[in-house]
C-alpha cells in the first residue's frame, strides 16, 4: 500500500480539531474532500473517533482518587517493608550458613580425631561425679576444641556487628 | 520468628514511612494535585482502555492499576515540574503496557466467573455503538490498530507521542496509521451504507 499524502490534509485536520468542520470549511475544500480518498478518510475517521471519545467518556464510572492514593500508599509501604527486610533476611541466611558450617566442621573434626567426650559421657551413668573442669581441660588440650569455641563466637560477633552497622546507616 | 520482634528499632524512627514516601515532597499537596490531574485524565484514559480492549469491566481494573502504578513509579514525571501532558503520556504508556500484558496472559475464565455488570456494560456500549457505528468497526480491527487509531484520532497525539506510548518506532507509526485509517474508513462506509439506504 502506497502512502499518498494530500496537501489539504493538514487544513482538514486543523478544522476538525477546532470543531469547525465542515461548517467553517470553504466550498472548494469540501468539494476536494468529497473527491480525495485520503482527506475523506481523515474526515470520516476523525469525526467518528471524536464522537466516540465524548460518548465513551460520558459513560465512564470513576473511582474516588482517594481510594487510588490509599492503594498506592499501601503498595509503597509494602515495597518499603520488603526493601527493609531484604538485608535482614540475608543476615538470617548468613547466620544459618555459619551455624551449619560450624556443625559440619565439628562433626568432621570429631569423626577424624575420635570422640573423647563420648567416653566421658559413657562413664557418667556409672556414678562418676560431674566434673566440668576435667571435661574442659581434657577437651581444650586438644587444639580443635579451641577452634570450635572461637569460630562460632567470632561469627556471632561479625553477624551482630553487621546488623548494628546496618541499623546505624539506616537511621542516618 | 520475625526480626521485628527481635529488633523493634529496625522499623522505628520513621524509617518505613521515609522509605514508603520516597520521592514525595509534600503528601498533602500531592493529594490535591493528583485529584485535579485524575479529574482531567481519568475519563480519557478509561475511554482509551474501554475502546481498545472492547471490555468496560477490564477498562475499570486497568485504569485503577494504571493510576496506582503511576503513583508508585519512581520515574514518573512530576505533575508540577514536567507538566500534565508529560504525566498523561506516561499514564497512557502504563495503560498500554497493562493492556499488552493482559493480552499475553492465557485466558482461562469460565462464564460463571464473569460478573453480571460486565454484560450490562457491554449492552450499554453496544447501544451507543450501533448509533455511531464506531464500535462494530473497531471490533473488526486488531488491538494494535485500535490503539494507534484511538491515540491519533481520539486523543490527537502526534506520531512521536504515539511512539512513546506504544513503544513502536516513530518511523513506522505513519505507515501503520495510514493503513489502519484506510481499513477502518472502509468498515465505517460499509456499515453506514445500509443505514443510508434504509433511511
Amino acid at each position: 500500500m502506497m502512502l499518498q499524502n494530500c496537501p489539504h490534509e493538514k487544513e482538514v485536520r486543523e478544522l476538525i480539531e477546532s470543531g469547525q468542520w465542515p461548517l467553517a470549511a470553504a466550498p472548494e475544500l469540501r468539494a476536494h474532500v468529497s473527491e480525495c480518498r485520503a482527506c475523506s478518510d481523515l474526515a470520516l475517521v476523525s469525526e467518528a473517533f471524536r464522537q466516540g471519545r465524548s460518548e465513551t467518556m460520558a459513560s465512564a464510572s470513576l473511582t474516588s482518587p482517594g481510594v487510588l492514593l490509599w492503594r498506592a500508599q499501601l503498595r509503597r509501604r509494602n515495597a518499603a517493608v520488603e526493601r527493609l527486610t531484604r538485608p535482614l533476611l540475608g543476615a538470617q541466611i548468613f547466620a544459618l550458613a555459619v551455624t551449619l558450617l560450624a556443625g559440619v566442621g565439628f562433626a568432621g573434626f570429631e569423626a577424624r580425631h575420635g570422640v573423647a567426650w563420648l567416653t566421658w559421657l559413657q562413664q557418667l551413668p556409672q556414678g562418676a561425679a560431674l566434673d566440668w573442669h576435667n571435661l574442659f581441660s581434657a577437651s581444650l588440650a586438644n587444639s580443635g576444641w579451641a577452634w570450635m569455641v572461637l569460630f562460632p563466637a567470632f561469627a556471632t560477633l561479625v553477624l551482630l556487628g553487621g546488623v548494628a552497622v546496618y541499623m546505624a546507616t539506616d537511621k542516618q | 520468628m520475625s526480626w521485628e520482634s527481635v529488633l523493634p528499632g529496625a522499623f522505628a524512627g520513621g524509617a518505613l514511612e521515609r522509605a514508603a514516601a520516597a520521592g514525595i515532597s509534600d503528601p498533602a499537596m500531592e493529594n490535591d494535585t493528583f485529584a485535579a490531574f485524575y479529574e482531567r485524565s481519568a475519563r480519557p484514559l478509561w475511554a482509551y482502555l474501554a475502546r481498545v480492549s472492547t471490555d468496560s469491566a477490564l477498562a475499570d481494573d486497568l485504569m485503577q492499576e494504571s493510576y496506582v502504578r503511576f503513583l508508585c513509579a519512581s520515574g514518573a514525571p512530576s505533575l508540577i515540574d514536567q507538566g500534565e501532558s508529560a504525566a498523561r503520556l506516561y499514564l497512557f504508556r502504563i495503560a498500554t503496557n497493562l493492556l499488552r500484558d493482559h493480552w499475553r496472559r492465557p485466558r482461562a475464565a469460565s462464564i460463571e466467573e464473569i460478573p453480571e455488570e460486565f454484560f450490562a456494560a457491554q449492552g450499554r456500549s453496544a447501544q451507543t455503538d450501533s448509533h455511531i457505528l464506531l464500535g462494530p468497526a473497531l471490533r473488526r480491527m486488531n488491538p494494535r490498530e485500535r490503539q494507534l487509531l484511538w491515540l491519533a484520532y481520539a486523543e490527537g497525539y502526534s506520531h512521536r507521542e504515539i511512539a512513546q506510548v506504544t513503544g513502536l518506532a516513530a518511523a513506522s507509526i505513519r505507515l501503520l496509521l495510514f493503513r489502519a485509517r484506510r481499513k477502518i474508513a472502509g468498515f465505517l462506509r460499509a456499515q453506514a451504507a445500509p443505514v443510508g439506504r434504509e433511511s
